[in-house]
């Protein structure tokens, strides 16, 4: 069961470098903080004419905040960082259909490529409520744009170089587990698809409204036809997308 | 002091002049927040005869103070709105508008009888933004004469209200407008969304997968206050402005440009509550202003 929807000014409380680009930015976001589930995102809303709202994964959640992760990839992005503490941005959220930890799992695999660590720690906190051992692959390129965060009973890292951890992606880094969730690069999430059919994985794609109306966040799916990120994911099956039919670079930050 | 916001289009009466525009606001069951007391109704999304699936991703790309879309009018199909949207609507204290599409004048007429008499279904804007395919996909919105065809189709099938949604890429709206008048319209919408393109430099092709799309937001509002105008002048029908409206200044532009009603559209995905803003932003400004009703506001409609 998904949460009501809050819209409302979220005053940025601080920010943080997690990463080389990578940042953390908290907002003091209360209605949000108290019903977010893993997976799910929140649609900002910047302003400054910037007309669209971008979409966030919610990072974690703690008391009357709420965290998102970023990369300064484009204008809106610039924009949310060079954001004092105390400026406030439109929040809307929480939104999406997030991870499922039922089924009787008692193990769980977080894998994450880059920025799609963006919804791993509330993964990580949900999975811990549902009493499962949770291992958490995080891989980058290089060592330097490996996240400096990480939660979980045990942590493994992986680069594409070699420069920290088990030399090649995440992916082939990852043991198997009752549940596997996964964020990413569609690339990268088309591979863990390959791999675990069964498995969760955060897409990411360009989006309008985040309410499903607009219907620009289309997903195309393995039986045919597009479903929105917005309302029936961003969190699907591994195997149920189309994933030669997915966009798989994007161009500016959407981590939802 | 209550301002009577209400405004009569032929047959319909709404309590208040902003509507949900096509496409902004799906079927009227997505959007959460709104509060519907401030909506005067309701345009549904476009629908077709059969069931669509839409374009491929990316569907959508903003640009300054705009967005593009090309969604191919994804939908259910007329049978899906029948059975799963109607009878919601028939529930509802606002009328619905359904927004309908075709590939050729008798598909538009053949969804306009499969619909007339459903209850929940107020009346029909027809979108005329389609391709003829009749007619080697020349559209339909483009030519006085297909316009009329398309209009006159469903005018025969139905007694509700028929609007018709001007697109704004023709050279001279006045003659689109008299076409459609002339052909049993009892309202226009002016305008649907601008075609335009933008192109990605990293993988040096357009955005959108569709390669164009339509372009909204405020970006396109003088040209749409401009085209609503000119359609005002041109016809005695009511004329429905709609065109990247973000607050309600924005809609007053319309309604004093000769406007009956407006559209929200674009700012519902900005701001799901945008429409109350309007509607209660409009209001305020008559109070301010000293005017007891929307019928009070001095429009600006010289006739030539």
């Amino acid at each position: 069961m998904q949460s009501r929807p809050a819209v409302l000014d979220a005053p940025i409380t601080a920010s943080r470098e997690v990463a080389r680009d990578m940042w953390v930015i908290s907002f003091e976001a209360p209605e949000v903080a108290v019903s977010v589930k893993a997976g799910q995102f929140v649609n900002l809303g910047l302003g400054g004419g910037f007309l669209l709202r971008r979409p966030f994964s919610v990072y974690r959640a703690e008391r009357d905040r709420i965290e998102v992760i970023l990369k300064a990839v484009g204008a809106g992005t610039a924009r949310l960082l060079a954001m004092r503490p105390g400026e406030t941005v439109s929040c809307l959220g929480p939104l999406g259909h997030g991870f499922e930890f039922g089924g009787g799992a008692k193990s769980a695999v977080l894998i994450s490529g880059g920025l799609g660590v963006a919804p791993m720690p509330l993964a990580a906190r949900d999975a811990h409520a549902a009493g499962l051992q949770v291992t958490w692959v995080h891989g980058a390129r290089t060592a330097a744009e490996l996240c400096s965060e990480s939660d979980g009973d045990q942590l493994i890292v992986a680069t594409n170089d070699g420069t920290a951890g088990f030399g090649g992606t995440a992916v082939a880094a990852a043991p198997d587990a009752d549940l596997v969730l996964a964020c990413g690069p569609n690339r990268m999430l088309a591979a863990v698809a390959e791999r675990w059919p069964d498995a969760q994985v955060a897409v990411e794609t360009y989006m309008g409204c985040g309410t499903g109306v607009c219907l620009g966040c289309a997903v195309p799916l393995k039986r045919g036809g597009y479903d929105r990120a917005c309302t029936e994911g961003p969190v699907y099956r591994a195997a149920d997308i189309d994933w030669a039919a997915l966009p798989s670079q994007l161009h500016f930050a959407v981590t939802a | 002091m209550t301002i009577d916001l209400s405004v009569v289009i032929g047959d319909l009466k709404l309590r208040g002049p902003v509507m949900a525009a096509s496409g902004t606001f799906g079927y009227g069951t997505e959007v959460p927040l709104l509060e519907r007391r401030a909506l005067g109704g309701m345009v549904s999304k476009g629908i077709f005869l059969k069931p669509r699936q839409g374009t491929p991703p990316p569907r959508i790309a903003e640009t300054p103070s705009g967005m593009l879309n090309a969604i191919g009018l994804q939908g259910p199909g007329v049978e899906a709105v029948v059975r799963d949207y109607a009878p919601q609507w028939a529930r509802w204290d606002f009328p619905v508008l359904v927004n309908i599409n075709g590939e050729s004048a008798a598909e538009y007429g053949e969804l306009a009888s499969r619909l007339d008499g459903v209850p929940g279904v107020a009346g029909f804007e027809i979108n005329i933004s389609c391709p003829n395919v009749e007619q080697g996909g020349m559209y339909f919105g483009n030519d006085p004469r297909a316009a009329a065809s398309v209009t006159e189709a469903v005018r025969k099938r139905t007694r509700l209200p028929v609007w018709v949604k001007l697109t704004p890429m023709v050279s001279d709206i006045g003659v689109i407008a008299r076409a459609v008048e002339a052909a049993g319209a009892d309202a226009l919408s002016a305008v649907n969304t601008f075609v335009g393109m933008s192109m990605d430099l990293n993988a040096y092709r357009p955005r959108l997968s569709f390669r164009t799309g339509g372009l909204s937001g405020p970006a396109i509002r003088p040209l749409a206050v401009h085209l609503a105008h000119q359609a005002a002048r041109a016809v005695d029908i009511p004329v429905v402005g709609v065109g990247g409206i973000m607050t309600p200044e924005d809609a007053l532009e319309f309604l004093v440009a000769g406007c009956r009603a407006v559209q929200v559209g674009t700012a519902t995905f900005v701001n799901p509550n945008a429409i109350a803003a309007v509607n209660d932003g409009i209001a305020a400004h008559l109070a301010a202003k000293g005017f007891g009703s929307l019928a009070d506001l001095p429009r600006y409609l010289p006739r030539d």
